[in-house]
C-alpha cells in the first residue's frame, strides 16, 4: 500500500491503496462519494465518467495510483445545495432517466460538450454521449435534456 | 488478490526504461485497455510502469515528416493536422472519455486486431521508435505486427514515438455492426504519385496491406471491384487469414473487406468527401 492524494471536488483526501485499485473504487470507498457508479469496469459503458484534471474519463480504466496528485471532479460537484445545475435540471425536466444508474455519466459529459460547444445539434449530441449506455430511456429524452440544457442559461 | 504489483511514474523516457529492464512491468499509458485487463485478473505483474509523467505526449512537424509521441491522445490527434490520423481518431469508439485517455501508442503496442491505429501506421509507412535501457531502435509499421495482440517490442522496451512521412491524399472508411463496437473491418487508403495502397485492419490477426490499380473506370466499375477482391483475398491471406472473434467471423469479415477497401479508395480520390 502506497499512500496517494487526490483532489475529489475541491477536498482533498491522502488515500492508501493497492496499486490495482481503480480510481472508481478510491472515490467510492475512500472519498466515500457514491455517485459515480460502477457499471461494466471494461470501459464501455460510461457510469464511472468523472472529469479528471478537466477532461471526462471512465473511472473504471484509470488506476487510482495514475491519478496520484489529480484535480478530480464527481456528478456529487454539479450541483449547488438543492440547487440543480442547468444541465441536471434538464434532464428532470425532459424525463431523461429512469433508474439513474448511466446518469453521472450523462450528466458529466453531457456539461462537457455543452462547455466546448454551446449549441450543438443532435449529430454532435449523439457523438458526445456514444460512450454513455442507458438501457431505459432509448435515448430520445436525452438528447432532448441536453438541446434544451444548451438554450437555458448557465 | 495476490502480492500486489509495484507502481511506478517515472517523471522521462530514462526513467522508464530503467523502470523496464527487470522484464516483467506492464506499461500503462492511457489504461483503457491494459487496466480492463488488469482488473479481470487476465494479467498479472509484477511492477506497473506509468507513462503519464514520462513526457511522451505531443505532436511535432518539421521538414514534411511529423513526430507523434506514443502518449498522444486520440483527442490531440483529432485536433492536429496529422494526416490520417486526425480522421482516424475523431471516429474512435467510446465516446470523448476514451478518446480523452485512449492513445496511438497504446494502441499500436497492444495490437488488438480490430483497433484502429495499426492499419493507419502502416498505410502511413510510419515508423515506430522503441526504447529500451540501453539504447533506441526503429522498426516501420509493417514490421512491427506480429500477430494477434503481438508485436515485436521487447518486454524491456518501450514505445516511445511514431515518425509519419507527410501524405496529403488518403480515405479512411471503417464499418461496425453499432455504434459503441470496435470496428469490423477498416481500411486506409494512401494515395502516392503512382500507387494506391490500401491497408486494412481488423480483417486478418495483423494489417493487411494491399496495392490496386487506379480505377480508370471509377470505383463502381465491375472489372475494377473484382481486381480489388482478388487483391483484398490474397491480402488477407498474407496477413494470416481471416481474423475470427466473437464480435465477426472470419468468413463475413473476409467477404466485407473488399467493399470497404473500395469504398476507402472512393473516398481518397474523392478529396471533397473524406
Amino acid at each position: 500500500m502506497t499512500e496517494i492524494r487526490l483532489t475529489v471536488n475541491g477536498v482533498e483526501h491522502a488515500v492508501d491503496v493497492d496499486p490495482r485499485t481503480l480510481l472508481v473504487h478510491a472515490i467510492r470507498e475512500q472519498a466515500g462519494l457514491t455517485g459515480t457508479h460502477v457499471g461494466c469496469l471494461t470501459g464501455d459503458c460510461g457510469a464511472c465518467t468523472v472529469v479528471v484534471d478537466g477532461r471526462t474519463t471512465k473511472s473504471c480504466s484509470v488506476l487510482a495510483h495514475s491519478a496520484d496528485g489529480a484535480r478530480v471532479e464527481t456528478v456529487e460537484s454539479l450541483a449547488d445545495g438543492d440547487d440543480l445545475h442547468p444541465v441536471q435540471r434538464a434532464f428532470w425536466d425532459e424525463f431523461a432517466f429512469q433508474c439513474g444508474f448511466c446518469l453521472p455519466g450523462m450528466l458529466l459529459t453531457a456539461r462537457e460538450l455543452l462547455e466546448s460547444t454551446p449549441d450543438p445539434d443532435d449529430e454532435e449530441i449523439l457523438r458526445a454521449l456514444n460512450g454513455n449506455l442507458c438501457r431505459c430511456t432509448g435515448y430520445n429524452t436525452i438528447v432532448a435534456a441536453v438541446r434544451r440544457a444548451a438554450q437555458e442559461p448557465a | 488478490m495476490s502480492t500486489a504489483p509495484t507502481f511506478i511514474r517515472p517523471a522521462d523516457l530514462d526513467g522508464v526504461t530503467a523502470a523496464l529492464s527487470d522484464g516483467d512491468a506492464l506499461i500503462v499509458g492511457g489504461g483503457t485497455m491494459v487496466v480492463p485487463e488488469l482488473t479481470h485478473g487476465r494479467i498479472r505483474p509484477s511492477a506497473l510502469v506509468d507513462l503519464g509523467r514520462a513526457g511522451l505526449a505531443g505532436v511535432t512537424t518539421a521538414a514534411g515528416t511529423t513526430v507523434v509521441g506514443a502518449m498522444t491522445t486520440y483527442t490531440e490527434l483529432e485536433h492536429s493536422a496529422v494526416p490520417l490520423l486526425a480522421t482516424m481518431a475523431h471516429g474512435i469508439t467510446g465516446g470523448p472519455q476514451i478518446r480523452h485517455r485512449g492513445t496511438v501508442g497504446g494502441s499500436a503496442s497492444y495490437a488488438n486486431p480490430s483497433s484502429d491505429v495499426p492499419a493507419c501506421l502502416v498505410a502511413l509507412d510510419a515508423r515506430l521508435l522503441l526504447a529500451w535501457a540501453g539504447g533506441v531502435r526503429e522498426v516501420a509499421a509493417a514490421d512491427f505486427f506480429l500477430g494477434a495482440f503481438r508485436t515485436v517490442r521487447e518486454p524491456d522496451e518501450v514505445l516511445a514515438a511514431i515518425t509519419v512521412p507527410d501524405v496529403t491524399t488518403f480515405g479512411y472508411v471503417k464499418f461496425k455492426l453499432v455504434e459503441g463496437s470496435w470496428p469490423i473491418v477498416t481500411a486506409a487508403t494512401v494515395v502516392r504519385a503512382d500507387s494506391l495502397r490500401v491497408v486494412l485492419g481488423g480483417a486478418a490477426p495483423v494489417p493487411a496491406a494491399v496495392t490496386l490499380d487506379l480505377p480508370s473506370a471509377g470505383t463502381a466499375d465491375p472489372a475494377w471491384r473484382d481486381h480489388v477482391r482478388t487483391a483484398v483475398t490474397e491480402g488477407i491471406e498474407i496477413a494470416g487469414g481471416p481474423w475470427d472473434d466473437v464480435l465477426a467471423p472470419g468468413e463475413y469479415r473476409a467477404r466485407i473487406a473488399p467493399v470497404i477497401a473500395a469504398r476507402s479508395v472512393a473516398r481518397a480520390l474523392d478529396e471533397e468527401s473524406r
